[in-house]
């Protein structure tokens, strides 16, 4: 009947298309336990662009279940048992996002900071934008800032009074030249004889018989009450962001790889939270057995010990490092320790902590991670020694959801017992507890 | 494409509808419009020429999108819909012996529309396109009074059981539960009288037996809530949900209708394409001869025709199948290679060059295409020697654990499991399972109760819990559903909150 071709209207697809990535992003966030504890994550750097397959959304309907393989009819040459195709594998990827209807995976690519913002976001912390950061008062002692017009006697700033006075000075003489009409230096012997004071000045001047003895101008100062300039001091302090993480794990035999593993992730995003916080992030490793020592990042996660385990001697060591190195004035400390609750001397290590906290630090982190490496089981039904002290030793609050966690009522504590990936999220959703960054 | 070759197309076009009723089809005004491959990939994603917004269809658009920007494939060369006045899609930038095709090719798929008794159904929707424009000015008014997400969660849960319907295409399934057990009653009473009529005098135990089902029946059915089954969920849930606004009615009432005049087209895909195609070929003959397109042309209409009818190794390509089964059913018909004394006939020989100059080909494919539908047609014409002519095979897709390849190794060429498994396919192209509400009023507290008809298969679990919770949406109180887990009979429930094994 008819061909015709209309105008072009908008391209609502691509409109629509928004939405589902959007969706997408939402689901990305309902996976994130999934997602942190990817390890190609905890690895990677500020900036690294992170791939994560992710399923398109997909409506649930009632749909055959299908099984591994599928089946298809085809047409053309060829016996059973012939090789007809194939394609390439996607490899055994881990960390997929999503367990929600969707087939296809398609990979997205985020940005670690924008997962990070996302788990923000999915953890309904404050958006912790430049102006909320976590400052810190660092005390300087005393510093001069600015001039005041009163003040102690002791503070008088003779140079800047003499300034004024030079001033007045010459205001004076202007005012004594429009007044009376006469040359400028016969002003000047006025002003001088009469000491400055213009009353003076002008009897003189009215004299008719009065004779300049000036040669020549000397500006001298004039000094009246409001010319007095004294040094203004105030409290010097300064506004620091800046924050240690002093990482400590027990590297003894009893920790497997699960654990490391689990330790090593709740560290990476401790570390990329903080940044989000502070300027500066700092952080030092200590690892320890029977006896602990500072070591680089590599070393901390790869070194295995075999021998005892003296939990105390890492709580010394960080305490060493705090007085020697960032104090508490200037640093805002947090203090994580990975183990496995095994504790030859929890007696001592309580102690210790204790002398940590009256360093004033920001926080002292114990997180027990109890993997299932085959030596949790036996242990599960009963708290560490560690643990069993912590709790005696401080007044501490239970908190009990999808993971046990402890937390200090008088005393800077956090305290969490770690035991599969899915509790990372959690663990860290109390570490970011609003509470915690609210300003006290 | 100018001015100059959309003029050629319109001579073409007229001609083509002349050349089309000449060869007996049926033909009504088809409006054709050129448009760029954006608009043809939207009129695919969104099921209609425009349609409201939801991001599913972005997800198709932008996916086809995708595909097409990178390859310059996947874009199919036209897109037909079975409106009251037929209306096609054509891609500006085809060459214009494609074009051509096209219109031939669309003639085809017009008169199976008009003739094919499943297609028909489908028009009864003709105002469709209408109300699909509408409807997507309508939504964006919900959105802006009731919340963006509420009309989003609304379409999504619609379109979660959109394509649930009753098997039979014809049957109408009475959604008034006072109407229905009316009719019921009637229905079972008249039986009783029958039965009673019949056998009294007999009275055998039987009749006794029958006659106190028959009670049971019309008691048990009278408190029944819906008296009968019913298959079409979303129609139910519009009519008796109490957890429903008038809007969001009004949102499912046209998601339900859109589905309704798209689902018989996935019932005749193969018998529609293939006679579209068993056309296209004859028209452009004739439109070579008699000189409206030039040699060259010539040769663009043979690459871009074989490239649509070969062999597809891994999946079943309807271009080549469609047109080939119409062949072997005229040449059959033709030769007379039908009927009693022809299936009782024991000698191959005999059955292969059996030749009774019949001539009842033309006749029979066009009876195939008003009355068939792809299940029926395999069930019937895919015979033995049909399959063997055409090479069928079952493949099977293999996935290496370890790597993750994928292989496809030929399993089966037996051509009964190949007709079974085709008939299996085509029984439910739209990849549904028979899904029935069998109470609307459980536990006496008006919450749904659903029964999986199950042949042997499952379902995959987390598309059904996901299923479930747009249900409860819907009805807005507990729903249920029987069926089946690890061959094992289970009922799921959706409180609301979490999915649970009830039973």
């Amino acid at each position: 009947m008819s061909i015709i071709k209309p105008d072009i209207i908008a391209e609502k697809g691509r409109q629509d298309a928004k939405r589902h990535r959007q969706k997408q992003r939402e689901a990305i966030k309902k996976n994130l336990p999934e997602i942190i504890a990817d390890e190609s994550i905890i690895t990677s750097k500020k900036g690294k662009i992170i791939k994560i397959p992710i399923k398109a959304i997909d409506i649930p309907h009632f749909k055959p279940k299908s099984g591994k393989d599928t089946f298809g009819v085809g047409q053309g040459d060829g016996k059973p048992g012939d090789i007809i195709g194939k394609e390439k594998g996607q490899g055994t990827s881990s960390g997929k996002a999503g367990n929600a209807p969707g087939e296809e995976y398609i990979e997205t690519e985020v940005e670690i900071e924008e997962l990070i913002e996302l788990m923000l976001e999915d953890l309904g912390l404050p958006n912790l934008e430049e102006k909320e950061q976590k400052q810190l008062i660092v005390d300087f002692g005393w510093r001069i800032k600015g001039r005041s017009k009163a003040g102690i006697w002791s503070l008088l700033d003779a140079r800047a009074t003499a300034k004024e006075g030079i001033r007045r000075f010459w205001f004076f003489l202007r005012a004594l030249k429009q007044e009376t009409d006469l040359p400028e230096l016969t002003c000047f012997s006025a002003l001088k004889k009469a000491k400055g004071i213009m009353e003076d000045a002008l009897k003189f001047l009215h004299n008719p018989s009065f004779e300049p003895e000036e040669k020549e101008i000397e500006p001298f100062p004039i000094l009246e009450n409001d010319d007095l300039r004294f040094r203004k001091i105030e409290e010097n302090i300064r506004y620091q962001s800046q924050a240690v993480i002093i990482a400590m794990m027990d590297v003894s035999g009893s920790m497997g790889a699960l654990k490391k593993y689990l330790a090593r992730s709740m560290l990476f995003w401790l570390t990329n939270f903080l940044r989000k916080i502070y300027e500066k992030v700092e952080i030092r490793f200590i690892i320890h057995h029977a006896t602990a020592k500072n070591v680089d990042e590599e070393s901390f996660f790869k070194t295995g010990e075999s021998g005892g385990t003296y939990c105390y001697t890492a709580y010394e060591l960080a305490g060493s490092l705090i007085e020697t190195e960032y104090l508490a004035s200037a640093w805002n400390v947090y203090v994580w320790h990975f183990s496995d609750g095994d504790d030859f001397d929890p007696k001592r290590t309580v102690k210790e902590m204790r002398n940590i906290f009256a360093k004033n630090i920001s926080m002292v982190g114990y997180g027990e991670i109890k993997a299932e490496d085959g030596f949790y089981r036996e242990k599960a039904a009963k708290d560490s020694d560690l643990l069993e002290h912590i709790k005696n030793t401080f007044e501490v609050e239970e908190i009990k959801g999808g993971i046990r966690m402890m937390v200090g009522k008088s005393v800077p504590l956090l305290s969490v017992i770690i035991e599969k990936k899915e509790h990372l999220l959690l663990a860290l959703q109390e570490f970011l507890n609003k509470r915690r960054w609210s300003n006290e | 494409m100018n001015k100059s070759e959309i003029r050629r197309l319109e001579i073409i076009e007229k001609r083509v509808r002349e050349l089309a009723e000449e060869f007996g089809l049926l033909t009504t005004d088809i409006l054709f419009e050129i448009v760029p491959s954006q608009r043809m990939l939207e009129g695919m994603a969104y099921g209609f020429p425009a349609n409201f917004s939801h991001w599913s269809f972005g997800r198709d658009y932008e996916k086809m999108r995708t595909i097409y920007d990178h390859s310059g494939a996947g874009i199919p060369y036209e897109v037909v819909w079975n409106f009251d006045i037929p209306r096609a899609f054509v891609v500006e930038t085809n060459p214009f012996a494609l074009n051509a095709l096209i219109v031939a090719h669309v003639y085809g798929h017009v008169d199976f529309f008009l003739a094919s008794r499943y297609c028909q159904h489908g028009r009864s929707f003709s105002d469709i396109a209408e109300e699909a424009r509408n409807a997507a000015q309508r939504f964006r008014e919900y959105e802006a009074k009731y919340g963006k997400e509420k009309v989003e969660k609304t379409i999504d849960a619609g379109i979660s059981i959109r394509w649930q319907e009753h098997p039979d295409l014809f049957f109408e399934e009475n959604l008034d539960n006072d109407a229905a057990r009316e009719h019921l009653i009637m229905r079972e009473r008249e039986k009783l009288k029958r039965a009673r009529d019949f056998y009294s005098e007999f009275k055998k135990l039987e009749t006794k037996e029958e006659i106190e089902n028959i009670q049971n029946y019309l008691r048990h059915s009278a408190e029944l809530t819906p008296p009968e089954p019913i298959h079409d969920l979303l129609g139910y849930v519009v009519r008796y949900s109490a957890a429903l606004h008038s809007w969001q009615r009004d949102i499912l009432s046209v998601i339900r209708n859109q589905s309704r005049a798209l689902s018989p087209n996935a019932r005749t895909k193969m018998l529609n394409e293939g006679w579209a195609t068993y056309w296209h070929v004859r028209i452009m003959r004739k439109l070579f001869e008699e000189g409206f397109l030039t040699k060259e042309e010539h040769g663009v209409f043979n690459s871009f025709h074989s490239g649509v009818t070969r062999d597809h190794k891994l999946g079943f390509n309807w271009y080549r199948l469609g047109p080939m089964l119409y062949e072997y059913v005229e040449e059959r018909w033709n030769k007379g290679q039908f009927g009693k004394e022809y299936d009782e006939c024991e000698n191959p020989i005999e059955k292969v060059y059996w030749d009774k100059k019949a001539g009842k080909g033309t006749e029979k494919i066009f009876s195939l295409r008003s009355l068939y539908n792809d299940r029926m047609a395999v069930e019937e014409f895919f015979t033995d020697e049909f399959i063997w002519r055409n090479k069928l095979f079952i493949f099977k897709r293999e996935i290496n654990e370890q790597t993750g390849d994928i292989s496809y190794v030929i399993v089966e060429r037996s051509p009964e499991t190949i007709r079974q498994m085709l008939k299996k396919q085509f029984a439910s192209p739209l990849g549904t399972q028979q899904i029935v509400i069998t109470n609307s009023d459980y536990h006496r507290r008006g919450e749904l109760c659903l029964k999986h008809h199950y042949y042997g298969i499952e379902f995959d679990g987390l598309y059904r819990d996901g299923t479930l919770q747009n249900l409860y949406f819907l009805w807005g109180k507990r729903v249920f559903l029987e069926t089946v887990v690890d061959k094992n009979s289970v009922e799921f429930e959706f409180n609301g909150k979490q999915i649970k094994i009830s039973k």
